[in-house]
Formats: structure tokens, C-alpha cells, sequence
């Protein structure tokens, strides 16, 4: 909060940090060319010793790559969405992912199938209704977990709600991931830019501190939640939501 | 009002100026203060009644999801049981899970059942812990030191397996790190056997303490709906009459050969959480003993992993009942050495939307009780 | 080089050791002697024995043994050494010292561990002072917005109010005490009614929030106690007839009033455990609510102050179960005899081959008898027992009893939780005022009965 009033009175600001910013581009850069040289330097006093040469090449190609930014390979498919087509799907599990497929054609689609394990994916604007119909046609009564992950290459954040059952003992096995998209904007204003989700509080009452989580640590704001305050991280921190990809770990 | 003071801006929690009502008085449980672990609870109070409690954790908050990220699959082990240390192996367990899953090796069947041992003890080691926190909490110093030198002797067997004394680091994918002694079945049940009549005595000095009753008693009691409803697990979840134990119900290794009792009690009050977990070392003990007659005497203790494994295209959730209750482990893997996104879903958190629910109109008295009862481990709730 | 002293040269230190001396030398002789020779001149000194006393021969007495056993008698009855040393102050610090070392050790043994052990070598036993030294040396940090007059005098307003108490314990036959008061026991009930008084102004004044807290704690605490506690003794105030301590223990001569009122007995165990804050009825301490109570901001020898003050308290409270229910001071009488040759003939000083070479007529032995001729009264059959012996014993008796009651006051601590607000308020006031009340219709019934009191069977 106290970062997005920043960004609106000072222009400064803004100055500072891109200055900042490309202060730390050169010292990342410097650190990389540093790490490859290193790495050379290891390799040739390696190969002196063992090692054949087809593996000296590998991990020289592969260093420079990890350690500069994400954006240069970009990765069109999200790794969820590939296990669709597994010959033999489990029975029970399919059943009420029907349910609500054929409920939401066309808004819902089906991540993936395991045993114990289903996802579906829905669309942001179809959030709540679809939470709604899970709470009063499915036995699932309370959220587990809610997952934020940053998809940067597809300018977009995802967030999975992990639904289970107590009350049913014939669920008490099952895991419904229940996933969506929001957009994701490159200068995030947390509360104030495009990232919104309506929030399933009234729904999963357990989603609470999940979703305050959530909103200090990837940004994602949650229309409707009564106290989207920070929950762990201190109270004076004005960086970047720090589980996204671009805020960067020092020293890695 | 406050906005005269300071018009616009919204302050963060704990910071914000109030409207001052002579009645009311705000405090600061923690992070400095005996009865509150690592966070801080703002307690608003009217006379002796709590009529506002507002959990500020944070304190030890580490990061430890996003250091994650930029470790392989290996290196995570060691700091990913940094949450709960007394509990290290538990914490551990739904992670190797999920990077099994990923990878794709099976487990050596003594692996199992030695996995299952070293859990089953270190969710004694964490209990003890906290209920020697418990204890002194509720300004019972007897029950303070003698859950703390009792726990010296699982401690001792797990340094046995593991070579230390909480931080393991035991499990890995594919297996253990390292085999058991030679003779550790006959010092395990021995140790085990005399533990088990040790932690028999807390019901003469604790558990049936007339004081304790009269006092923990229909406080903070959570009815079965809302334990439900605001998605608790573990001993609150039990206490409150719901029986849902995750070595039941979704029983992983090797749970589903040996006979797991889970205990369930249906008062839903600071005495029935704390009764739990005592029942639950109970059943440790049996568990223990029947994996030690059932494990295969020789065998391989892990499978071989390629050096720097890449997990499949493909996301897990795996989950496992811990000292605290369910812990759950979302890794999503993209195919590297290192996991794309990887998120723990703790009990200690899950519970801790309980604590402002329970302190709402209880005594300020009350407040170490009720608190401490959720099972709570504020480092684990941080990450 | 050193840290703490980083331009140390032995020259230099060994000049400022010189200089000192120089300089203390030089005004002790110009100025020093001469003023004590001036105040010698001008004092009024008293004539004894029809010489006057100079300095010289106030040091020949000094070391002479025939004056000095009078001299010593003399400081044993003097007003000064019974508020400073026996039955006032420092007997009892010295109780409160062994209780803390007790309560120590003994809290160990339940729990499984072995308590303090390196401090003293043995056991630990130096453990004690060696906290005193820590707290001495502590900064004493005061809030910024305390009321400093009052916060300061808060930890000695508290170790006086509660050497007051001890003050009005009678400890042994014979008038050994240091107030003795022909109310006793009322100046108890005034001096206990200090304590919640001092606890609200000491946290009052601190400013905080957690003291506030925990000094209206021990205001509801003492206040809702103090009711039963005095309706609890007035039992035996209805048996005896009297409010003065030491006739309350003499008239328990041949039974203690516990046979008679149990119920009394307890329910003033219980409301003293109460006023001392003691575990089960900590709560104005309770340190995982509110910090350390009223005690939070006290620091250094303030703190120190006030342990010391509570552990005063602890004794009083000990001392006047005894006086009360137990009966004092009262037991069986037994001194070790003294040989016949001393008192007759005197000591005998060997010197250093061991042959007698002087002998020491001492007029005052036996030391602790108020008249030195009661002893060959005992002698002559007119008199069973000198005074001293009475000390002797009822002193040992006393503290027999007194220990046994803190080791019962001691021992909860580490068998109960602590009890919550609204638990303590309804016992003090539902039950024990009840039971109280139980107790003094027994004793109105036991006196109209005629069984004890005025021409009663007992």
C-alpha cells in the first residue's frame, strides 16, 4: 500500500528505481560473464583430470542461459495442461469433474485427471460461480491451500485453490485444484492495477489468510475481502511482490 | 477520529491510529513477550474480555518458497524442514513425496517402514516440545521440564538413525539418507516401552489436575461446523469431533499394512486440543512398535537418483499428517533441476484463522490456552 | 592491548597509587586528627564503673574478656539489635534466603533436574548471592513517562511495609519481639492492608500497560482476599481473647488451635497463598499473559527489592500461621547443659602449649539468661527452666514449624497450573467467606458449649 503512494506522488521514485534497476542489470551482468569464466576456468582444470568432452560442453551452454532473465524463452504451454490425455482415467474422479464441465461449457476446462487428484481450470470471471456450484453440489467444505504462481511469459498469474472434504468420507481422498488466470501487469501497483480476483471468502471461509498471502506476495488483490492487509511480510516493504519471478533472490 | 491526524494515509496493521475508546485497551502480545512465540496477537480488551484479536505473524518469515526456486531438487532438503526443526521429518514428508512423484523412482520397502518409524518419532520429539510449552504457559513448571527431559530419549534415537539431534535431514527421494544401526530394534522398543510409561504419568500431574480442568474447560471451543468451515486440521479438527487423519484416510508409504487408531474427541475446547496430541504420542508408540516388528531385517534403504534429477512437466500436491496436522507440499515442476513453483501448505497456518475466531469474548486469562491449544508453531506459520 | 584500558603503563598506575597515598597521608594528619581530637574534646563522655570513658579505655574494654560478654549482652537487648538482627530484619532475610534455596532445590527434585549446582560448590548455595551481586550491578532503567518519585519508592515502600509485618511476629518467650502490641493482630490486618496499595501505585506509576494490568490484578486479588483471611482468625481471636500474638501462642500451652479449627486453618492457608502471589493464585505475575505483572518494568536492585520484600512476606505469613494455628513457638523444651566449672569458676585460656595460663571469670554466663542468677535459681530447684533455655528451644521450635509451613506454601508451585481471574474472585467470595464464617460458629460454639475459654473443661 504504502509503495503504490509512493508511485502516485513522486515521479522520483520511479526515476530512482529504474536507476536502480539498471545498477543491478550491469551488476547481474557482471556477475554472469563472472560465473561463466569461472565455470570455463573449472572445466579446463576438469578436463585435464576425467572427465570426456561431451559433458564439458554440456553445462557451458546450459550456465548462461539459466542465470539471464526468463524472457528469452519463452514457454507458451502452462505445465498443467498436459496430462490431459491419459488412456485410462479413474472413474469416481471423472464423475464429478463432469459435473462441472458439463455445468460451465466452455468456461471450464479440465486440467487434469489423477487418481485423487483433479484440476479444472476457470475463468476469472467465472470464478465464483463455479466455487459456488462446487460449495452446493460437490462435498467439498473447506480450501487446503491456495497457490500463487507467476507466469511471466504469459503475462499472466495463476491461482490454484486445493478444495477437500471432511465431511464426506467417500472424498476424504480427493483434491480439487481449482485454478484460474488473472493478467499480470510489469510495474504491479498491488491493489490498484488490473490483478483483481473476486475473493471466495464467503464461499471457502478457510481461503482468509491465503488470499492476504497471496496479495503481499504476488500482488493479486482480492475485490471483497474484508482486510486485505499484509499478513507476513513487514510493514515498511515497498519492493516488488516477492514471489514473482523478477524479484530477485541476492546472490543467486 | 484519526483521519484528522493523519488524512489520507492508511497505515499497516498494528501502526494504525484508532479511534480511542476509553474502554478499550489495545496490547501487543509479542513478538517479545513470554506468552506468544514468535508473532505478535493485538489484543483488544474490555475489562477482562477479549473483544478484538488480530494475528500478526511475520516475525521469522524467511522466504523459504521463494528460496526454493532457485535450488535443485536435493538442496532444497535441508532448508525446507528449517520450519518446524523439532518436526523436521514430517515437514520434510510431503515434499519428497511430490519430488518422487515427479521424478518418478520407487522406495525400497525397509526405506518405508524406516521412513515411517523415524516420522512416527519425530512427531513425539514435536509433541513433547509443545506441550512442555503448553505447560509452562499455563504456569505448570513441572509440566515444563519433564515433557523437555523425556523428549531426550527419542532425541538420542533419532540422533541414533539420522547422526543429529533435530535437524535431520533424513529423507530423501528415493529413500533415507543412511540405514539404521545395527541393534536399533531392541534400543528402539526398549526406549520406546519406557517412554510410552513415562508419558502415561502426564495424566496424574496434568491431565486430570483438577485446576486444569476447571480452567481449560469450555474455553475457546470450536463446535464441529465451524472446525469444518474454517478448515482446520489435525488435533483442532479432532477435538472438535471430525475424524480425519490423513494416515487413514489417504494413507501414504507404508500406513495402510499397520493398524492406525486415530483419537477423536468431541468437546471441541482448549482441554480436548490439548488432550490430543497426547493421545496421538499414545498411538506413536504402537505405530512404532508395529513398524519394528514388520520391517524387512535387510534390504536396500534407497533408490539410486541421477545426480541433479529434473522432475516431469507436471504439478503434485501431496499431503501428510504431521505433529500439527495436515502438511501439504504443491510443487510445479517445468522439467528442470529446480521447481518452478513450490508451496507448503502448512497446518500452523490453517489454524491460525482459528485464533482471532476463538479469543473473540474470551478472558484475557484465557488467552495463553486457547492460543497455544491450536497446535500452533509461529516459525512454521511464516515459512 | 587491553580493551578496557587501552593506554595502561604500570608507571602510571603505580604514581596514582603513590599519589593517593601521599595525599590521604598528608590530610589524615593535617586535618583528620586533629577533628577527632576536637570532637573528643568537646564530647560528653559518660562516666562508668565512676571512671570516665576515654577512647583508650573504651578499647581497653573492647578487648578485655571480662567486660566483653556484658557489653555483648548489653547489644542483645538493646532495641537496635532486636528491629536489625533477631526477630526482626535479619532473621528473618536470613529465613527468606534459606526458603529461596529450598524452594530451589526442592522444585528441581519434582521436576527431574538438579536446580542450581556449580554456584558455591555445593549444591549450589552461593547461587543466591550471586543473583544479589547481578541485580546490585543492573542498570536500573525507569519509562520515560513513569511517575519517578513514586516509582522509585514503590520496591522500598513494599520491603518496609513488609518488615513492618515481620516486625510484629513474636518469634520466642520472653517478649521477643520487636513490636509488642497489646492489638498484634490488628496491626497485622493494617500492615497486610498496605500491600495492594503499594502494588496499584508502584504499577499505576509505571505508566505501561502490562503493570496497569497486572496491578489491578492484585488489587481485585489482595483485596477480595483480605476478607476471608481476617474472618478466618477471628475464630481464635473468640477462643482466646486476646489480639496480642504471644498470648495467642501461650495460650496454645497444651494443643495448637488446628485441632479445633481446621477449617479456619485452611482457608487461611489458602488466602495466604493469595496474598503472596504464589502459584496457583499468581495472576498478578502471570507471565505468559501479561509479561511479568506489576513487576515488568522494575529492573536492576528494584526488582531485587521487591523479591526480597515478597520473600519477607512469605516468612511473616509463615510465622503468624505458627503463632496461630500452630502454636508458636511451644514444644517441648530442651538445652544442652552447660559445664559447672564455667559458670562457677570461668574459662580457662590455654596458650599455646595447651597449660591454662589466665582464667576468665565471666559474670555475664550464661550468655542469653536475662539475669545471670536465674541459673543457680535452676540450681537451687525454684525455677524450671532460665530464659535461655526458653529462647533456645521455642526458637528452634519456632523455625521447625515455620519451615514446615513454607515447604507447604512452596510445594504447589510445582503441582498446580495457575487459575484464571474469575476462578480466584469466586472462590474468595462464595467459598471461603463462607467457610469462614463456618469456622467462627464453631469456635462461638465450642465457647458457649463450655468447652473452651473461660471455665471451660479445656
Amino acid at each position: 500500500m504504502s509503495k503504490s503512494e509512493k508511485k502516485v506522488t513522486s515521479k522520483d521514485e520511479d526515476k530512482k528505481k529504474s536507476d536502480e534497476k539498471a545498477i543491478g542489470d550491469a551488476i547481474i551482468a557482471a556477475a554472469n560473464a563472472r560465473r561463466e569464466e569461472l565455470a570455463k576456468e573449472a572445466l579446463a582444470t576438469r578436463s585435464n583430470k576425467t572427465l570426456p568432452k561431451e559433458i564439458k560442453e554440456k553445462p557451458k551452454e546450459e550456465k548462461p542461459k539459466e542465470s539471464k532473465p526468463k524472457e528469452e524463452k519463452p514457454k507458451a504451454a502452462p505445465p498443467s495442461k498436459t496430462d490431459t490425455e491419459e488412456v485410462s482415467l479413474p472413474e469416481f474422479e471423472k464423475s464429478f469433474v463432469d459435473k462441472i464441465s458439463s455445468q460451465f461449457t466452455g468456461d471450464v476446462e479440465v486440467g487434469y485427471i489423477k487418481e485423487n487428484r483433479t484440476r479444472v481450470n476457470v475463468k476469472k470471471e467465472k470464478i465464483l460461480e463455479v466455487a459456488q456450484f462446487i460449495k452446493d453440489n460437490l462435498p467439498f467444505d473447506h480450501a487446503e491451500s491456495v497457490t500463487g504462481v507467476d507466469f511471466p511469459e504469459d503475462k499472466e498469474i495463476g491461482v490454484v485453490y486445493h478444495l477437500g472434504s471432511y465431511t464426506d468420507p467417500t472424498y476424504s481422498k480427493q483434491v480439487l485444484a481449482l485454478a484460474t488466470r488473472v493478467p499480470r501487469e510489469e510495474n504491479p501497483n498491488p491493489g490498484n492495477d488490473s490483478t483483481k480476483l473476486p475473493s471466495l471468502r464467503d464461499m471457502f471461509y478457510s481461503v482468509e489468510f491465503h488470499e492476504r498471502e497471496i496479495f503481499e506476495m504476488l500482488g493479486v488483490y482480492f475485490d471483497s475481502h474484508p482486510d486485505n492487509r499484509r499478513l507476513l511480510l513487514p510493514e515498511d516493504w515497498a519492493d516488488l511482490p516477492p514471489l514473482r519471478k523478477d524479484f530477485r533472490n541476492k546472490g543467486r | 477520529m484519526a483521519e484528522q491526524v493523519i488524512p489520507t494515509k492508511k497505515m499497516p496493521p498494528g501502526l494504525q491510529v484508532e479511534n480511542v475508546d476509553d474502554r478499550i485497551m489495545t496490547l501487543n502480545v509479542g513478538p517479545q513477550h513470554p506468552g506468544s512465540g514468535h508473532m505478535r496477537i493485538i489484543v483488544k480488551i474490555d475489562g477482562d474480555y477479549i473483544v478484538d484479536a488480530d494475528p500478526d505473524p511475520g516475525y521469522v518469515h524467511r522466504g523459504e518458497e521463494k528460496m526454493a526456486e532457485s535450488r535443485n531438487y536435493i538442496t532444497n532438503i535441508p532448508h525446507l524442514e528449517r520450519p518446524v526443526i523439532h518436526d523436521s521429518c514430517n515437514i520434510l514428508y510431503p515434499y519428497v513425496l511430490g519430488v518422487e512423484d515427479l521424478v518418478g523412482i520407487e522406495v525400497p520397502e525397509r526405506a518405508k517402514y524406516v521412513r515411517v518409524i523415524a516420522a512416527e518419532l519425530n512427531r513425539c520429539i514435536y509433541i513433547q516440545y509443545w506441550l512442555a510449552i503448553y505447560g509452562i504457559f499455563l504456569g505448570h513448571s513441572t509440566m515444563f521440564m519433564w515433557p523437555a527431559g523425556d523428549r531426550e530419549l527419542l532425541i538420542d534415537l533419532m540422533e541414533k538413525i539420522t547422526g543429529a539431534r533435530v535437524t535431520h535431514a533424513y529423507f530423501i527421494p528415493g529413500g533415507v539418507r543412511n540405514d539404521v544401526p545395527a541393534n536399533f530394534e531392541d534400543v528402539c522398543l526398549r526406549q520406546v516401552n519406557y517412554f510410552e510409561k513415562r508419558i502415561k504419568e502426564y495424566a496424574d500431574i496434568f491431565y486430570d489436575n483438577p485446576i486444569l480442568k476447571a480452567r481449560t474447560e469450555d474455553t475457546g471451543v470450536l463446535s464441529r461446523e465451524d472446525a469444518i468451515r474454517l478448515g482446520t486440521t489435525g488435533s483442532v479438527l479432532r477435538a472438535s469431533g471430525v475424524d480425519y487423519d490423513l494416515r487413514i484416510k489417504e494413507p501414504y508409504d507404508v500406513y495402510d499394512e499397520l493398524d492406525v487408531h486415530t483419537n477423536v474427541l468431541k468437546s471441541g475446547d482448549s482441554y480436548a486440543r490439548s488432550k490430543i496430541p497426547w493421545l496421538d504420542m499414545l498411538e506413536s508408540c504402537n505405530i512404532i512398535r508395529q513398524a519394528l516388528e514388520k520391517m524387512p531385517k535387510s534390504g536396500s534403504i534407497r533408490t539410486k537418483l541421477k545426480p541433479n534429477p529434473k522432475g516431469r512437466e507436471d504439478e503434485v500436491y501431496r499431503r501428510v499428517e504431521s505433529g500439527r496436522g495436515s502438511a501439504g507440499c504443491h510443487i510445479i515442476s517445468r522439467g528442470k533441476p529446480e521447481p518452478y513453483r513450490l508451496k507448503l501448505s502448512v497446518s500452523s497456518f490453517r489454524n491460525l484463522i482459528a485464533l482471532p475466531y476463538l479469543l473473540k469474548g474470551e478472558k484475557l486469562g484465557n488467552m495463553p490456552a486457547v492460543y497455544w491449544s491450536l497446535n500452533y508453531w509461529p516459525v512454521e506459520a511464516d515459512r | 592491548m587491553s580493551v578496557i584500558a587501552p593506554k595502561f603503563r604500570l608507571g602510571y598506575f603505580l604514581k596514582g597509587i603513590f599519589d593517593n597515598a601521599f595525599w590521604i597521608l598528608t590530610i589524615v594528619t593535617l586535618a583528620g586528627i586533629p577533628a577527632i581530637q576536637i570532637v573528643l574534646f568537646y564530647l560528653e563522655l559518660p562516666v562508668i564503673d565512676g571512671e570516665l570513658l576515654t577512647a583508650f579505655l573504651a578499647f581497653t574494654w573492647l578487648f578485655n574478656p571480662t567486660m566483653q560478654v556484658p557489653l555483648i549482652k548489653a547489644l542483645i537487648y538493646s532495641d537496635l539489635f532486636r528491629i536489625v538482627a533477631f526477630p526482626g530484619f535479619g532473621f528473618a532475610a536470613l529465613i527468606a534466603a534459606g526458603t529461596i534455596f529450598v524452594e530451589r532445590k526442592m522444585l528441581a527434585k519434582l521436576q527431574l533436574r538438579v536446580g542450581p549446582f556449580y554456584c558455591g560448590k555445593v549444591e549450589g548455595i552461593l547461587q543466591l548471592a550471586g543473583d544479589g551481586l547481578k541485580l546490585i550491578s543492573k542498570e536500573i532503567i525507569i519509562p520515560a513517562k513513569a511517575d519517578k518519585p513514586l516509582f522509585w519508592a514503590a520496591p522500598v515502600l513494599f520491603v518496609g511495609t513488609a518488615a513492618a509485618f515481620v516486625a510484629l511476629i513474636p518469634v520466642a518467650p520472653g517478649g521477643w519481639v520487636v513490636a509488642d502490641l497489646d492489638v498484634g493482630l490488628l496491626a497485622v490486618f493494617a500492615v497486610i492492608g498496605f500491600f495492594p496499595i503499594i502494588t496499584i501505585l508502584s504499577a499505576w506509576s509505571a505508566n505501561s500497560k502490562f503493570p496497569f494490568i497486572g496491578g489491578i490484578r492484585a488489587l481485585h486479588q489482595m483485596v477480595s482476599f483480605e476478607i476471608p483471611l481476617i474472618l478466618s482468625l477471628l475464630g481464635v481471636v473468640i477462643l482466646t481473647g486476646t489480639l496480642n500474638l504471644s498470648e495467642i501462642v501461650e495460650s496454645q500451652s497444651s494443643f495448637p488451635w488446628i485441632i479445633f479449627m481446621p477449617i479456619g486453618a485452611i482457608v487461611f492457608f489458602t488466602t495466604m497463598l493469595a496474598e503472596l502471589e504464589r502459584i496457583p493464585f499468581d495472576l498478578p505475575e502471570a507471565e505468559s499473559e501479561i509479561v511479568a505483572g506489576w513487576l515488568t518494568e522494575f529492573s536492576g536492585m528494584m526488582y531485587g527489592l521487591v523479591q526480597l520484600g515478597s520473600y519477607l512476606k512469605l516468612y511473616a505469613f509463615a510465622a503468624l500461621f505458627v503463632i496461630i494455628f500452630l502454636g508458636g513457638w511451644t514444644g517441648p523444651v530442651f538445652w544442652p547443659p552447660l559445664e559447672t566449672e564455667i559458670i562457677t569458676e570461668g574459662i580457662p585460656i590455654p596458650n599455646y602449649a595447651g597449660d591454662p595460663i589466665l582464667t576468665v571469670n565471666a559474670p555475664g554466663l550464661p550468655l542469653l539468661d536475662q539475669d545471670p542468677n536465674e541459673w543457680v535459681l535452676q540450681q537451687q530447684g525454684e525455677l524450671q527452666y532460665t530464659s535461655g533455655q526458653l529462647l533456645v528451644s521455642g526458637v528452634i521450635w519456632f523455625v521447625l514449624k515455620t519451615v514446615g509451613v513454607i515447604f507447604f506454601i512452596l510445594l504447589p508451585r510445582g503441582v498446580f497450573p495457575r487459575i484464571r481471574l474469575d476462578m480466584l474472585l469466586h472462590i474468595g467470595w462464595y467459598k471461603l467467606i463462607g467457610l469462614s464464617f463456618v469456622n467462627i460458629f464453631i469456635a462461638l460454639g465450642l465457647v458457649y458449649a463450655g468447652v473452651i475459654g473461660p471455665g471451660g473443661i479445656l
